[in-house]
């Protein structure tokens, strides 16, 4: 006992007077930063559980006020939604891993010395300074056969430079270069210290770069608006966008919900909860993406900071 | 001597062999490039080429290359039009003033997580302040709507409560750029700590306990040793910044724009959508000369910001 408070004492430099001033003042400011980011967030998840009127009058803004899930059953009803959700989860799942594997071996080849290594990077930095533009984009597209079809939305913004950098200096950092020496005394070939070596050790850059991509992809949907048009093709957040951002050039909400009065007792009573279920919409479609950075959270902040420091 | 003879007969060797040698040696290493470069070329070097279109009346029946030449006459009609100048003024303010509220937020968040004393709240802060980055763009103008809207949102019911007026804040011009930077801060302020504590968390710890021993208070700290040593760091991010000064986040202006606030979210990035892609009939070449003139804009500015740096500070992007 003695020691340990003997320790505590000794090897700790008393904080002056204003020190602990400070200290008081950013632990005001850290509540106040979380209460700005975290208020909205906590005010949408109460939202989808009160009741329709109770919002509309703006009484939510603590607890939920007669806890309610018509909200989400009416979500259930809108078959179009659910669609695009399917939707957008082969997009996000089939495009992210797809644009993890490219990416990670791509940045393996610009990790090593080889002729032709200078031109291939100027080739890849230059289009993040400088690229066509949308209606050259857009035309290519068509020409390639690709406009409207599900391939679009996979190869559309495969490979991000950025996360390719990232990658890069992930591998050339955190991976010794004496390990490639050795596998080469060893007789191993480019292919097999890059799947027997490089990969097994990746896992913490693989874990981001599928952060990454997958959110991008998930969260996207200019792609879909551009280079889609019909509507079975749609990711989620381009119906969702008819849904939410009803004052915008494809005019009000209503229509869509009103798709669905018959199962949810009348036009009246479907609009009344569809001010409910737009929370609720925002709910189901972003808690896929929180859900996946806090699960890798662990790698993520390590993953991140290796990668983007000398980068 | 053989061996400048042998140095002199390789450099003698012509391109041909010396690519014929780099792919016998390295032609795996090729072989795992070649999905990103082809990704690349098809999907940003061709666009580049088909850029020309903006020189062309671009018919589909032609096709890019068959199409006629009209040399500068879209960006003549371009620069002559009405709203021309209000475009390019709305552009470059709203990037503006993003980047002058924008630019020192996270820097701040930075400084002050990495003096917060006690781990688990700092965990938990650091974990916080990166959520909304995983919002997407559109749930975050349908919380805008909804937080804003004139008859039941909650802003407007507080306001009217604190004994103020209701505004209609998504139909007002006035109101278009405080929402658009305000929102946009509260989604990647957080996020954009990332590079900035990954440098604080770098610094040899020593530096502050020497500090500590001759006395230095918590904020002297943070004026001799973290802003001195996040500053090239932010200079970099600013030169970024700086490239995008005309181009916009198109997607989010596009579904912030209202028939009410045109006057000010009128910008460039959904000009160019609107009438080359949304328009019933699109105008492919206008709509790419408009792209073309913003592209080579920010080109220049990008690396005319990274030359005066590099000449003033000996810090650039390259």
């Amino acid at each position: 006992m003695t020691v340990r408070a003997e320790k505590k004492h000794g090897t700790r430099i008393r904080e002056t007077g204003a020190d602990r001033v400070f200290n008081a003042v950013n632990l005001i400011f850290w509540i106040l930063v979380l209460f700005i980011v975290l208020y909205p967030l906590w005010l949408i998840l109460i939202a989808s559980v009160s009741d329709p009127d109770a919002v509309l009058q703006a009484k939510v803004l603590i607890w939920p006020v007669d806890f309610s899930l018509m909200g989400y059953e009416a979500v259930f009803q809108y078959a179009e939604l659910w669609g695009s959700y399917a939707n957008s989860v082969f997009y996000t799942v089939v495009g992210s891993a797809l644009s993890v594997i490219v990416s990670i071996a791509a940045a393996y080849a610009l990790s090593r010395r080889f002729a032709g290594k200078k031109l291939v990077n100027l080739l890849i930095t230059f289009t993040m300074f400088f690229s066509g533009g949308l209606i050259p984009i857009f035309l290519n597209v068509r020409d390639l056969g690709l406009y409207n079809m599900r391939d679009i939305m996979i190869l559309m913004n495969l490979v991000s430079v950025w996360n390719l950098m990232v990658a890069r200096t992930y591998i050339q950092t955190s991976i010794p270069n004496e390990l490639y020496e050795a596998a080469v005394m060893d007789g191993a070939d480019h292919f097999t210290y890059f799947f027997r070596c490089v990969l097994p050790l990746s896992g913490t850059i693989i874990a981001v770069l599928s952060v990454y991509y997958g959110v991008a992809r998930w969260n996207d949907y200019f792609t879909g608006l551009v280079m889609l048009r019909d509507r079975k093709l749609y990711p989620l957040q381009l119906v969702l966008r008819e849904i939410l951002a009803s004052l915008t050039s494809t005019g009000s909400s209503d229509t869509f919900f009103a798709a669905y009065a018959d199962n949810l007792g009348g036009l009246q009573e479907a609009l009344r909860k569809a001010e409910v279920a737009k929370y609720c919409c925002i709910v189901v479609s972003t808690v896929p993406a929180v859900l996946l950075y806090v699960f890798m959270q662990k790698y993520f902040v390590k993953g991140v900071m290796i990668g983007s420091l000398k980068g | 001597m053989s061996l400048s003879v042998s140095k002199g007969g390789r450099r003698k060797a012509g391109l041909g062999r010396r690519i014929t040698m780099t792919l016998q040696r390295d032609w795996q290493l090729w072989i795992l490039l070649l999905p990103a470069l082809a990704f690349f070329i098809v999907f940003c070097y061709f666009p580049m080429y088909g850029v020309q279109i903006a020189f062309r009346d671009y018919k589909a029946a032609f096709g890019i290359t068959g199409s006629k030449w009209v040399g500068l006459k879209f960006f003549e009609k371009f620069f002559s039009s009405y709203y021309c100048g209000r475009m390019f003024a709305n552009t470059f303010l709203l990037n503006l003033y993003g980047l002058v509220f924008g630019f020192p937020i996270p820097i701040l968040l930075a400084i002050m997580l990495n003096q917060l004393k006690w781990n688990r709240f700092k965990g938990f802060a650091q974990t916080a302040i990166y959520v909304p980055h995983f919002i997407s763009t559109v749930v975050l103008a349908g919380m805008i709507y909804l937080f804003f809207s004139p008859t039941n949102g909650i802003v407007n019911h507080l306001l009217v409560a604190a004994g103020g007026k209701s505004i209609y804040f998504i139909m007002e011009p006035g109101w278009f750029r405080p929402l658009f930077i305000g929102s946009e801060i509260w989604q990647n302020a957080g996020w954009n700590t990332i590079l900035y504590i990954a440098t604080l968390t770098s610094i040899d710890p020593q530096l502050y306990e020497a500090a500590t021993i001759d006395g230095a208070t918590r904020w002297g700290k943070i004026k001799h040793i973290d802003i001195p040593h996040l500053i090239p760091i932010a200079v970099m991010m600013l030169i970024l910044n700086c490239g995008s000064l005309l181009s916009s986040n198109t997607d989010k202006a596009l579904l912030l724009q209202t028939s009410g606030n045109m006057a000010k979210s009128d910008i460039l990035g959904v000009y160019v959508y609107s009438v080359g892609i949304a328009a019933t009939k699109a105008q492919y070449s206008y709509a790419s000369a408009i792209g073309l003139c913003l592209n080579v804009i920010n080109f220049v500015i990008i690396m005319l910001v990274n030359a005066i740096s590099r000449r003033m500070s000996d810090i650039s992007l390259f």
